[in-house]
């Protein structure tokens, strides 16, 4: 803070509209893996097809990724296994900014001691890492994709509570308001007309960012064999099922690996510029 | 001169690249045995327990002799030495075996080996509860153990069963001092609490990272066969849990360890180009790994199913994308260096998509949902395989997926793999929620594997099928001392299971050794043909 306070204006400005090609790779990565997401076999082929003939190949124009362990085909399971991968991060982070925005709110608007108990929990939640919660939830619940997603999505969600609870308190001491009540608006037409959208205001940037996070998490659940059960394509399976092949075979996870590494880096990256954005508007 | 260098190295890998594809035995480049040193080997397969009555891993079989030590031991041609014992008798009726036992040996914890240990040891295998499968068929047959003198134990028959030797030369059938069975608080779990009369004592164990032993500096009765007398060369050896293959090579190149062993065919290139290193590979004993089919639960109730999956896999194609070439094939539930395999069943099934269809289309599976899987009724033709985790080697979880693209892509089958910890395995095959069950035996008579997998009263009889012939086959080969009987119950056996497509034999296990030249001693069990215990091992200075 002291350091901005330091810098000339000037800098400051040139910051903000010098133009950002990572940003701009960053968006064209994240649209082709969306595209993977939606039409899988735009890119890439079957990606059981076994080929015990051909295993363990290095990248070729014909295999970009070289193949697996089974002669699959490394390219086709990360494009196949984007849906997979994103899609249990997406599902979690729904999951987590729902369930957040409801408690957040419960906690902001509700009695003093509702709000005590509510902050009382996240707070206790937020003491554990994620994955230790993620992993506890499985532990109980069980391995497979539902479970993982739900794992993840319990996991994220005092995070998200905390924002809500917090933006809660500041807007309900905003004039508008209090000018609501003072007009006789009633409490749910206050909820839902004047709190709740303004509240909302911070959740998608924060939710660009924790996709990422949760991509990651779900990623490294599934390393552990957690998530997605074989032959499915999940990005942290794929890395899981390299990994003895390390020595000879490096591409059949360190591609894989990268993909990961590309879209959480976007991910974030693309979320941070939102964050910007978003702060100078309400700044 | 960096070049000249880099290009003598090329050179020189490639020259030990051709000349060490043999298997030869390195051992000579650690010259003659020295006393003394500290060894560290790496090994795939962490013990579920380290007492020799609950043995059940062939991996574990290279710790339990570093401890414990049986009546008897295998020669190289399937006959037996004497160890703890110095002699056995047969009575004419083949229901007595009397023991003769040496009078020089002590349990590390100072107890006397004698009759009544022996004695001790087998009404410990009969406690309800402790060991149900070595009671329930290795000790089928016993009437009762009876102490003739200190030095004379006598086993009694119900009926003639000459597989009591294998039992007496058996991790089983191995000797825990009385002292131990009658103190030791967690017996089931074994370690250090447990005397034996081995040459090392187990002194240290730490889950999930090693089990260390030292000397027992007393040991004087090695068998004939060991290849020395006296206490062990070694002073202390450390086995190290290393299940990641990567993680063993990578140990082994660096230096970490000594010896590893399961070093997977895709790595062997990393151990046989590196003059430091020394590599071999030995075939166990007992039955080959395969998958056993479950004919109580649809739909392999159906022999024209068991008949499609297993003509669906290319075992060849699946065995070289997985092992590169270095697995050996099987043909038959026996394995292929058993005095009792069938060779006329080479060739005789698998790799014939076409055959499965038909099969399939016969059986009633004539449609196909959007996955591509064959379905009947609306209902998609699975199968499941359950794959206990610490029985996983050799990586079967991957050629597991290989069956399974296989038996997808050729006939439209979904072979379900899951991987599961001992407890909800052992679970699954209690409650039958599953069709497919995969297993080897490492025993080194292949009959008392045949009796545990296929007779009714099998304790791991998991495909479910009962057949009054088969169980009168396996009797009469037990209670016959004639090779060639045997031999000829044991085809028709192998006849049958073929007929019936109970199994899909996939390949003979085998056991890889991998060392630094400087570690002696090393090779295989006779018989059982998995690595020898640390006693013949030797470090060189």
């Amino acid at each position: 803070m002291t350091l901005a306070l330091t810098r000339p204006v000037t800098g400051r400005l040139r910051l903000r509209t010098r133009p950002r090609p990572g940003l701009a790779v960053a968006a064209v990565f994240l649209a082709l893996i969306l595209t993977a997401v939606a039409w899988p076999s735009l890119f890439g082929g079957d990606p059981l097809a076994a080929d015990p003939l051909n295993v363990l190949q290095a990248p070729s124009a014909r295999h970009w990724f070289g193949t697996d362990q089974l002669g699959r085909d490394v390219f086709d399971r990360v494009v196949h296994g984007a849906r997979h991968s994103l899609s249990i991060g997406v599902a979690a982070t729904l999951i987590a900014t729902s369930t957040g925005i409801l408690l957040g709110l419960l906690a902001g608007l509700g009695h003093r001691y509702a709000d005590e108990a509510f902050s009382r929990t996240f707070d206790a939640l937020s003491a554990f890492p994620i994955v230790l919660l993620a992993l506890l939830f499985i532990a109980v619940a069980g391995t497979g994709t539902t479970s993982l997603i739900v794992a993840i999505g319990v996991a994220l969600t005092p995070h998200y509570a905390r924002v809500v609870r917090a933006q809660t308190f500041v807007v309900r001491r905003a004039a508008y308001v209090t000018h609501a009540v003072a007009f006789g608006a009633s409490r749910p037409r206050l909820v839902v007309r004047h709190v709740l959208p303004n509240v909302l205001g911070p959740i998608p940037v924060i939710a660009v960012i924790g996709l990422g996070e949760a991509v990651l998490i779900a990623a490294g659940l599934s390393f552990l064999g957690l998530g997605p059960q074989p032959p499915s394509p999940e990005w942290g399976a794929m890395l899981s099922e390299g990994r003895g092949y390390l020595h000879i075979a490096w591409w059949a996870s360190v591609l894989p690996g990268l993909v990961v590494t590309a879209t959480i880096i976007s991910l974030t990256a693309l979320g941070r510029h939102f964050q910007r954005r978003f702060e100078g508007r309400t700044a | 001169m960096r070049r000249t260098r880099l290009a003598a190295a090329v050179a020189t890998l490639a020259l030990l690249g051709a000349c060490s594809t043999g298997s030869a035995n390195d051992t000579a480049d650690a010259g003659q045995p020295v006393s003394g040193g500290s060894l560290t080997w790496a090994v795939e397969t962490e013990p579920i327990t380290f007492n020799p009555h609950l043995y059940a891993q062939a991996k574990a079989r290279l710790l339990v002799w570093n401890t414990f030590e049986s009546l008897l031991t295998h020669d190289s041609q399937g006959g037996y030495v004497p160890w703890l014992a110095t002699g056995y008798e047969v009575s004419p009726d083949g229901r007595t075996y009397t023991f003769k036992l040496r009078t020089d040996v002590t349990f590390s914890d100072g107890t006397k080996f004698d009759a009544a240990a022996v004695k001790a040891n087998v009404d410990q295998l009969l406690v309800p509860n402790y060991a149900p499968a070595v009671a329930a068929v290795q000790l089928r047959n016993l009437d009762a153990v009876e102490v003739v003198d200190d030095a004379t134990v006598a086993f009694k028959l119900k009926a003639p069963d000459v597989l009591i030797l294998d039992f007496a030369s058996s991790p089983q059938g191995a000797q825990v001092s009385p002292k131990s069975l009658k103190e030791a608080k967690n017996l089931k779990a074994g370690g250090p609490e447990l005397a034996g009369t081995g040459p090392f004592v187990l002194d240290r164990y730490i889950q999930g990272q090693e089990v260390h032993f030292v000397k027992n500096p007393a040991y004087n009765w090695a068998p004939a066969n060991a290849g020395h007398t006296g206490p062990a060369y070694l002073d202390e050896i450390t086995y190290r849990f290393l299940k990641e293959s990567s993680v063993r090579v990578g140990a082994l190149t660096s230096n970490q360890v000594h010896v590893i062993e399961g070093v997977p065919a895709t790595d062997e290139a990393l151990i046989t180009g590196n003059p430091a290193l020394s590599l071999q590979r030995g075939l166990n004993s007992g039955s080959a790994y395969s998958y056993y089919l479950n004919v109580a639960n649809a739909p392999f109730d159906d022999l024209k199913v068991r008949q499609a999956f297993r003509a669906a896999v290319d075992v060849d194609a699946v065995l070289t994308g997985v092992y590169r070439g270095t697995a050996t094939r099987a043909w038959s539930v026996v394995g292929p260096t058993s005095p009792f395999y069938d060779k006329t069943l080479e060739g005789t099934f698998g790799g014939d998509p076409e055959l499965a269809n038909k099969l399939l289309d016969e059986a009633g599976w004539t449609t196909r949902d959007a996955e591509g899987y064959r379905t009947k009724a609306g209902k998609r033709l699975t199968v499941r395989l359950v794959q206990n985790a610490p029985f996983v080697r050799d990586r079967r979880d991957v050629l597991a997926q290989a069956v399974q693209a296989a038996v997808k892509q050729s006939a439209g089958i979904d072979l379900n793999v899951a991987l599961v910890d001992q407890g909800t395995a052992t679970k699954a095959l209690a409650d039958g929620e599953y069709e497919v069950f995969d297993n080897s035996r490492a025993d080194t008579d292949a009959g008392a594997a045949l009796n545990l997998l296929l007779h009714s009263a099998g304790a791991i009889n998991r495909t479910g099928f009962t057949d009054a012939g088969l169980d009168g086959l396996l009797d009469d080969a037990q209670a016959s001392t004639d090779t060639a009987a045997r031999t000829e119950a044991y085809r028709q056996v192998q006849k049958l299971v073929n007929d019936q497509a109970l199994v899909l034999p996939l390949y003979a296990p085998a056991d890889q050794i991998a060392a630094s030249t400087s570690v002696g001693g090393l090779g295989f069990e006779p018989t059982a043909g998995v690595p020898v215990s640390a006693y013949h091992l030797w470090l060189s200075k």
